[in-house]
């Protein structure tokens, strides 16, 4: 089937198998390989991306779902030239090691401090709770979230 | 085992977006039960990952928001459409002022990524027991609107559910919204336990929906979840809190029938007697806590 929609704000036009979910979709095809494939059953949030300006896992989402609409991934909120502040702040508080869960990790926090800018502790924590680290404990990059939402409301 | 089918393609289906009900009963006709319907999918691509459904071809909904969307008040009714999303219901203040049961269920479903996609439709078709949504909606006494080519019909939220992921819908039927009374005095609260805050399916939960006159309960709902083969009304509970006195007293015997009132198994998620327990305290939970909002002592 015909599946057009806007990726990273550039339109694509693809004719795919429609049983396929927009994690494999994106990620084998498409070539958005920030997109990560964790549990497959949406309990990592390693695939999160966003639709139409809304966090969501890929592998939940069949490809054909997003015939018509936008979807952006990791690659599409900042490159390494020019990072985002969620980014930025990541480098600058060591929040990242093994790394796989990463990208999905910051689609979710970039979306939290545009939409919840004034999100305490215990609502970011809710917010990202669908964003599995094995690694860090969290910590580093709740951190990292609260040094990007202070940078924003210095520079509006 | 399920992992080893995840690594297997999903099996191949045709996909068709309808643009109009005349289409989509033309699909849902055509195939039969060899159609699925897709709202938000967070259900049905995993039971595509784990062949619990194998469909012909999948119907999507999405260009039919303009009639299964939306969320407003006319006429005393919340109007709640099937394509409303839990985070639409976490967030919309006409569900705040007259459904706060479901707005803080809606809050607490799945995970961000999940309540942004998924649907009050979809949750009620998928009929699980520990459906989240289910008893504030019984609680409320909501209604589901439900229409095929040739008819419409409203039925009592809990007879949706027919049995454990089984819904009461018949062949060529979709729900198209779902109806609560809309009275800002009825005063309704929602509480789960299970293993973790978040990302996690309920072991119980809990809605109360009650209004408080002077010093008796009025009109009083309570409704269970993951305590029976479906969400169900804790009906001998809400029959001795109708009427009966607002106070403490009262709470703890009201609590101690809807324990009885339910009818759990023991699973992974908790055993049938903690389930029980847990149904008393949290019951008790939420009637104080309405003593305590009626501004009661």
């Amino acid at each position: 089937m015909k599946l057009s929609f806007r990726l990273n704000g550039a339109k694509r036009n693809d004719d795919i198998e429609p049983n396929q979910t927009l994690c494999d979709y994106l990620h084998d095809i498409a070539g958005t390989t920030g997109v990560k494939k964790g549990c497959d059953t949406g309990e990592c949030g390693a695939c999160t991306v966003l639709l139409d300006g809304m966090p969501v896992t890929s592998c939940l989402v069949l490809a054909p779902q997003v015939d018509g609409r936008e979807v952006v991934t990791v690659e599409g909120l900042g490159k390494k030239s020019d990072p985002n502040p969620v980014q930025r702040a990541f480098v600058e508080h060591d929040a990242v090691q093994c790394g796989y869960c990463i990208p999905g990790m910051i689609v979710t926090l970039s979306w939290i401090r545009e939409h919840a800018p004034e999100a305490s502790d215990v609502e970011i924590k809710r917010l990202m709770s669908g964003n599995l680290c094995r690694c860090t404990g969290y910590q580093q990059q709740i951190d990292a979230l609260k040094t990007a939402m202070g940078a924003s409301s210095r520079s509006p | 085992m399920k992992s080893f089918q995840y690594l297997a393609p999903i099996p191949r289906f045709d996909y068709a977006a309808p643009r109009t009900f005349s289409d989509l009963f033309d699909i849902l006709e055509v195939h039969g039960r060899g159609a699925a319907i897709i709202a938000g999918g967070t259900d049905l691509t995993i039971a595509l990952k784990e062949r619990t459904t194998s469909p012909k071809v999948v119907v999507d909904l999405r260009h039919l928001r303009g009639e299964l969307g939306g969320i407003s008040v006319a006429r005393g009714t919340l109007r709640i459409g099937a394509l409303a999303t839990f985070s639409e219901l976490e967030t919309n203040p006409l569900v705040g002022r007259y459904a706060n049961a479901l707005r803080e269920a809606s809050a607490n479903i799945g995970t961000l990524q999940i309540r942004t996609i998924a649907t009050l439709g979809g949750n009620l078709a998928t009929a699980s027991p520990a459906a989240d949504s289910a008893p504030p909606l019984i609680a409320l006494g909501a209604n589901v609107a439900v229409r095929s080519r040739s008819s419409e019909r409203t039925v009592p939220v809990q007879d949706i559910f027919a049995g454990p992921k089984r819904n009461a819908l018949q062949g060529g039927e979709v729900i198209t919204a779902v109806e609560i009374p809309a009275d800002a005095e009825v005063r309704s609260v929602w509480t789960r336990a299970a293993v973790r805050n978040e990302n996690v399916l309920s072991a119980v939960s809990v809605a109360v929906a009650a209004k408080v006159h002077g010093r008796k309960f009025g009109p009083s709902r309570i409704a269970l979840g993951a305590v029976a083969p479906t969400p169900i009304l804790a009906e001998t509970a809400s029959e001795a809190m109708t009427g009966s006195r607002a106070a403490a007293e009262q709470a703890e015997k009201v609590a101690a029938l809807a324990a009885e009132d339910a009818r759990p198994i023991s699973d992974i998620r908790a055993s049938a007697r903690y389930r029980k327990h847990l149904v008393h305290v949290l019951t008790r939970r939420l009637i104080m806590q309405v003593l305590s909002e009626a501004g009661m002592p």
